[in-house]
């Protein structure tokens, strides 16, 4: 018993990824030297912030032992929806509103077809991946909304006590999901879900009402990056978030969470999405062609996962 | 009066007549052992008691009022407690959140939980159940017995009134068995109501109050173990006379060396192993729980990496690879014969000839007519009892199953035959087909290592055993010195 004592104090030790972030940090400073200057670095965050609006839902979505594909398009059909209403001189509130709800419909509408029917989550996902892709192409013919006014995009060049807009927000969407998580039944159902589902049942909870609600939880928090995403792009765009779902799904097995038995970690996370993140914006600082981009986050990923192996985390 | 009565329970499923008028009652402060073989309506049973299953016919009485009880948690409002043999811990939550599962004790907040007061309760709960487990380490962490404590914690929680247990011994050391057996005389003392079910007889002369007997969905009696004897209970488990002799005849003459293994060192910690098995001997390999005889076996079989020494079979010398090992005829019957013996997804015809392919068809073609018949003659000399040769292993019988991870390697040529744990999760009945089967191989030539933490199974089959402690052997005893006294004494440095 005292080897297991040992073994859980202190915090579960630190996934791959955060040596490697160091690391990064390091070596595009040294290299870069614009790199490590603040106007930089708060531009990471700002880069970073979207996809860990993404990455926090993932996060529980992967510890239930299913996965959403779906996630970039749901953004993109939320920001078209939101820029469509914008366009049409609806006020924010409720431009952003619609945003959620479709979000959201969406969410519930993969909670229902993986948990109630039972449709693996890859194909559940990979279906209304398909169907808010071609709503939002065939709502927009393909063509960005543009001419959303002025509300939005000053929301996001907004300052809130010195941070950027989409820091904060990011920030917050962190403290949500640190306490929903971590101090609520709803977080505790979530391990239950993903280690052991029959447990739960047994002890009289529903928990299916939980399990199609981490993936509501996943739509909702598409249609918050899709507020954030379409003030930064001043339009909406059907396409131009689709894939954004990998980067997330990356970041979140980097930061150390399983596909298996409940194991999570919601810090190793936000690790997970600041290495892409960092990794991005020093390769474009370091002037890196953006397909190599694309080939370096596969190497991160292989990279955090090898480290972890090797020291027989998983 | 007692606490509750099951009435004239009866419950069919397609096919199967599962419980036919069963009467069972339990008492506050008694534990009352359900006997009976794989499939003798236990699980059902239980499954009615605790709401999972609806009987056609019959009653409840709780406190002496009817009840119904139609879901768990009808079950459960009634104190009706199950500790299942596959314990439904959650692997990444702590042992206080496990604890609470479903009963969360609520924050100031609504949806939130207040982790300081689960801590301070399940604290409490374990205290009173004479454990020092710490309430913050996570599920995956603890050992079987562990877990077991927290399944009973979690139990108390809920206010149980009744506890019922199903195979709790299965997994545990005799050192763990003994600690569990006071922890239910304490509850008992309490005036909680235990349900015990087991395979092993012994346990029910322990710690029973009452024992009752099913066979084929049929309560064919209950009464006190003082008015009863093991071969008795025996008789009406299985319904007929069987053979409880575990060997005919032990080996007088053994062959040339099947197994050598000289100073063997082990990156899992083996260190310092010497150890001999002749063809035509059955030799024992006891010893506590984490001893080291899984991972000797493992050595030896090469799953795990040497670092210094030799294991030889038969004179060839083997390199901590499991092709080598197979190809030098060993043949590893392992203790988790669902995950690592058989693959379960796949029909008994496969298991059988999975590792035998390249010695059956040297050719590297598959002929489908050979491979029928070979299948026919090993399940017809195993005596599988199975409706096909198709059928998925999963389908089969604790017994059945253990029969086909046998015929696997009697398939593939082997001749050291290492088993762990034999005749764990199997019922009598098969027991005495297993042993038969054992003493066949050795009368056949082949040499038998046999893992197991059942002392009367090891005094009884084997020839010789070694005892281990400590990742090391402590001591060898020969067919004369082959007592339970002893290997305990050997195993629990007693001097």
């Amino acid at each position: 018993m005292s080897a297991a004592r040992e073994k859980r104090l202190p915090t579960p030790f630190l996934p791959g990824v955060a040596y490697l972030l160091a690391g990064l940090l390091v070596t595009f400073s040294v290299l870069a030297p614009g790199f490590a200057s603040v106007p930089n670095l708060l531009n990471v965050g700002v880069q970073s912030s979207i996809l860990l609006l993404l990455a926090l839902p993932m996060t529980l979505i992967i510890m239930s032992e299913g996965l959403d594909l779906s996630m970039g398009a749901m953004l993109g059909l939320a920001g078209v929806t939101l820029a469509t209403l914008l366009v049409d001189g609806t006020s924010l509130v409720f431009a952003a509103g619609a945003a959620l709800a479709v979000g959201l419909l969406f969410g519930m509408a993969n909670g229902w077809l993986i948990v109630s029917l039972g449709i693996p989550p890859f194909v559940a996902t990979l279906g209304t991946l398909g169907i808010a892709q071609g709503l939002a192409l065939v709502a927009t013919d393909g063509q960005s909304v543009v001419g959303i006014g002025e509300q939005l995009p000053d929301l996001y060049a907004s300052r809130w006590i010195g941070l950027p807009f989409s820091i904060l927000v990011a920030l917050v969407a962190y403290g949500v999901f640190h306490l929903l998580l971590y101090h609520t039944r709803f977080g505790t159902y979530v391990f239950a879900i993903g280690g052991h589902r029959e447990a739960l049942d047994l002890a009289g909870v529903r928990a299916n009402l939980y399990h199609v609600a981490i993936y509501g939880v996943g739509g909702v928090m598409a249609g918050f990056a899709a507020l954030v995403f379409t003030g930064r792009m001043n339009a909406g765009h059907p396409t131009a978030a689709l894939g954004m779902e990998f980067d997330a799904i990356a970041a979140v097995i980097v930061g150390g969470t399983s596909f298996s038995r409940g194991d999570g970690w919601l810090p190793g996370t936000v690790l997970g999405v600041l290495a892409v993140g960092v990794l991005k914006n020093g390769l474009n600082v370091i002037a890196i062609s953006s397909s190599l981009q694309v080939a370096s986050i596969g190497l991160l990923v292989i990279a955090a996962l090898l480290i972890d192996s090797l020291r027989g985390r998983r | 009066m007692p606490l509750v009565e099951m009435r004239g329970i009866s419950k069919s499923f397609p096919g199967v007549r599962a419980l036919d008028d069963v009467s069972l009652s339990i008492a506050a402060g008694e534990v009352h052992t359900l006997l009976g073989q794989n499939g003798a309506g236990k699980s059902t049973l239980i499954k009615v008691l605790y709401g999972a299953a609806h009987p056609e016919h019959g009653e409840f009485l709780f406190d002496g009022r009817p009840v119904r009880i139609s879901s768990p948690s009808d079950a459960r409002r009634l104190g009706i407690a199950v500790i299942f043999q596959e314990f439904s811990l959650v692997p990444f939550l702590d042992v206080a959140q496990n604890i609470f599962l479903g009963r969360e004790i609520s924050g100031r907040i609504p949806g939130t939980v207040d982790h300081g007061r689960m801590h301070a309760e399940a604290r409490r709960l374990l205290d009173m159940l004479g454990s020092s487990l710490d309430t913050r380490v996570m599920a995956h962490e603890l050992g079987i017995a562990q877990q077991q404590i927290v399944e009973i914690a979690k139990a108390l929680s809920q206010n149980a009134r009744i506890l019922v247990m199903d195979e709790p011994t299965a997994a545990l050391s005799e050192h763990e068995i003994a600690r569990l057996f006071d922890l239910i005389r304490t509850l008992k003392a309490d005036g909680l109501a235990v349900v015990y079910i087991s395979h092993r007889l012994r346990e029910v002369f322990a710690i029973a109050d009452r024992v009752t007997v099913l066979r084929d969905g049929r309560q064919v009696a209950s009464l006190r173990p003082a008015e009863t004897s093991m071969g008795d209970l025996v008789r009406l488990m299985v319904g007929r006379e069987v053979d409880t002799t575990y060997r005919h005849r032990f080996c007088d003459q053994p062959g040339e060396v099947a197994l050598a293994v000289r100073d063997l060192h082990a990156d899992n910690g083996i260190h310092g192993v010497n150890l001999d098995v002749r063809a035509g001997e059955i030799v024992g390999l006891a010893g506590l729980v984490g001893s080291g005889r899984t991972e000797l076996a493992r050595t030896i079989f090469g799953a795990d990496r040497i670092n210094r020494g030799h294991v030889r079979v038969f004179g060839r010398e083997l390199k901590d690879r499991p092709d080598v090992s197979v190809g030098a005829g060993v043949g590893l019957v392992p203790e988790n014969r669902k995950t690592e013996g058989l693959a379960l997804v796949r029909s008994v015809h496969d298991n059988l000839l999975v590792a035998g392919l390249d010695r059956l068809f040297p050719e590297h073609w598959y002929r489908f007519r050979k491979a029928a018949r070979v299948v026919g003659d090993l399940i017809a000399r195993l005596q599988v009892v199975t409706p096909s040769p198709h059928r998925l292993t999963k389908f089969l019988s604790g017994g059945n199953q253990q029969k086909v991870v046998i015929g696997k390697w009697l398939n593939a040529g082997s001749r050291l035959y290492i088993f762990d744990e034999p005749t764990r999760g199997i019922d009598v009945g098969a027991k005495a087909e297993i042993y038969r089967l054992l003493e066949n191989l050795v009368g056949q030539g082949a040499g038998v290592l046999m893992i197991s933490s059942e002392l009367p199974e090891i005094v009884a089959v084997c020839d010789r055993a070694y005892v281990m402690r400590d990742k090391v052997i402590v001591g060898e005893l020969g067919r004369g010195d082959l007592t339970e006294e002893n290997i305990l004494r050997l195993a629990m440095h007693h001097g």
